[in-house]
């Protein structure tokens, strides 16, 4: 009965399914949901799409956006939602909101215009994904559009200089930030037990800044530090997209397959997260475990600041 | 601002205490101010009235650049200005004024999620409606935004801001909305406002915070605002208790004001709410 639909999205990297934010999102909404999707993630043949991604592509229709999306796998009866209150409803669309204005500038930034980061991590890895004349140019393009949305989202008279605007941005991103881990608290997702849109969101937005390694990283090293929304971007990577590994859910597949699978997924998480638990108990007083090129980075970096400090000035 | 200047700022800000001439600068009421101005002006009132902090509204036909930010309000605080919301809310914070303290820091999360997205929604469609529907474009926009200023600088203005608010359109994917959807979108978020706000008098039930004067503001404006058509202020009357708390909230903080003050504000919009 379920129509093959087919997820074109960016691919992925650094332990993520997908390093780009608006394919996460849809990602995990269509795991959350048991949507059965076929992800095909573009790569350098000329018919991948290289404009809209992702874009979905079903019997009927072809979507672009995440917002769309969401809500025409809602109308195929895939809703994450159920179970939410009209209040409930309410905060995602807020929560949303504030992601959007307050934290997407800073990412896009991070990716897209921060020079080193753009040169050593974002312009390669677009480019050795996009046919050869093209990744010479849309890699570029896609830089100038996203620092063209940031100065007009935020380029007001008084900040007409980058420098002004940048400083403004992070300083809105970190607040976007303590506020997410805040109302996260120590619960498992956004609202109880199971995953919603609103974690969809959040998790496209997060994860990205905290797997990618960038040679500038000040909004990562501000993620790190909020323990709960790392442990919720790794929750969903290992309870959701362990499978990913081996390849993508296959097309036509049964929803009761697709129930069957988030239900093992949720054993497993559950799992993991009693070994999680077990495991920060035992290490209480240190950091908890974090991986080995991330600490090694983080080391290098508090002893540098402990000099600083220390030397006598 | 670097942060260094920001601390300086608080810090004077601190100590001196709110003096009785402050003032906050808007375009002129009658036949110049839009609708977004207009309800950004009356969110800072509100957020004023809310701490019962005096202040004189003094229309200016260049209003909008006198302002710092280039956008209105701003208000002259001894010899500070600062304009929008936002800046005006930690400025009246630094000086000792505050209504969010009493929430947690849950709740807060949840207030600043709900300012964005009226800002994110509400805010961005009243900018749609006036400077990229043509037909208000045409017959509102253009004569108000350009009624200061002789022939052909009225054109040349209106155009100029058009642009830009039309290129900021295009960069955050509005440009491509049509009128239905941008209504749809205001209706989806009066309906998550309606939702939050449920039975109680204010958002976080007995007090008010600087959330109920963004949307006050907002929400005021868009029921009063004689436009082309109706569409817009119809979606926020299918919610009786969005109404409701407007009505509540100007009777409490703007209609005794304007009987026992010889202030030049005049709340002259109110027997249009019924």
């Amino acid at each position: 009965m379920a129509a093959p639909m087919e997820l074109s999205c960016w691919g992925g990297g650094w332990g993520l399914p997908s390093v780009h934010t608006e394919s996460l999102i849809v990602m995990a909404y269509a795991r959350f949901s048991g949507a059965p999707l076929r992800v095909s993630a573009v790569d350098h043949s000329w018919s991948a799409p290289q404009g809209d991604v992702p874009v979905l592509i079903s019997e009927d229709a072809v979507i672009a956006q995440p917002a769309k999306i969401l809500n025409y796998l809602r109308k195929q009866k895939y809703n994450a939602d159920y179970e939410l209150s009209a209040k409930q409803g309410a905060d995602t669309l807020a929560y949303i909101a504030l992601l959007e204005e307050k934290l997407l500038p800073a990412i896009l930034h991070t990716f897209w215009v921060e020079a080193e980061n753009y040169c050593s991590v974002t312009k390669p890895w677009y480019a050795s994904r996009i046919p050869f004349p093209l990744r010479l140019y849309l890699p570029g393009k896609m830089s100038r559009k996203a620092l063209n949305r940031i100065l007009l989202m935020r380029g007001e008279p008084p900040l007409y200089r980058l420098n002004d605007v940048e400083a403004q941005i992070y300083r809105d991103a970190k607040e976007c930030l303590n506020l997410l881990s805040n109302r996260l608290g120590t619960s498992q997702f956004f609202f109880g037990n199971t995953p919603t849109t609103l974690d969809a969101f959040v998790f496209g937005f997060l994860a990205p800044l905290y797997k990618v390694h960038f040679p500038k990283v000040q909004l990562q090293e501000h993620l790190k530090q909020l323990h709960n929304l790392c442990r919720f971007c790794d929750d969903i990577l290992s309870g959701y997209f362990r499978l990913s590994v081996t390849g993508f859910s296959p097309a036509g597949q049964d929803t009761v397959d697709a129930n069957l699978q988030k239900l093992t997924q949720l054993v497993n998480k559950e799992s993991n997260l009693i070994e999680k638990m077990d495991d920060n108990l035992r290490k209480s007083p240190q950091h908890p475990p974090r991986k080995l090129t991330t600490l090694k980075l983080s080391a290098a970096g508090e002893e540098s600041s402990l000099l600083t400090r220390l030397s006598p000035c | 601002m670097s942060l260094v200047a920001e601390a300086l700022v608080s810090q004077i800000a601190a100590a001196e205490p709110w003096p009785e001439n402050a003032a906050l600068y808007q375009q002129m009421k009658e036949e110049q101010i839009l609708l977004s101005d207009n309800a950004s002006s009356l969110a800072v009132q509100a957020f004023l009235q809310m701490c019962s902090l005096p202040v004189q509204v003094v229309c200016r036909p260049n209003a909008e650049y006198m302002s710092p930010s280039g956008k209105v309000p701003f208000i002259h605080v001894g010899n500070q200005v600062v304009s929008e919301l936002g800046p005006i809310v930690q400025f009246v914070k630094a000086k000792g004024h505050s209504l969010s303290d009493g929430l947690d820091e849950v709740q807060k999360a949840e207030m600043k999620a709900y300012m964005e997205l009226v800002n994110n929604m509400l805010l961005t469609a009243e900018l749609y409606l006036q400077w990229c529907d043509d037909a208000t474009v045409e017959e509102i926009t253009h004569p108000r935004y350009g009624s200061p200023y002789p022939w052909p600088l009225n054109r040349i203005l209106a155009y100029q801001k058009q642009w830009e608010v039309r290129r900021k359109m295009k960069a955050i994917g509005w440009a491509g909305k049509s009128l239905e959807q941008v209504l749809e979108d205001v209706d989806q978020c009066c309906q998550a406002l309606s939702q939050r706000l449920g039975t109680q008098p204010y958002f976080f039930n007995k007090l008010p915070t600087e959330l109920d004067a963004l949307v006050f503001g907002h929400l005021f404006t868009i029921l009063t605002t004689q436009l082309t058509s109706d569409e817009l202020s119809e979606k926020v009357k299918n919610y009786s208790n969005l109404v409701a708390f407007c009505r509540r909230i100007e009777q409490q903080y703007f209609e005794g004001r304007d009987k026992d003050s010889s202030s030049t504000s005049r709340f002259s919009k109110g027997p249009l709410l019924r």
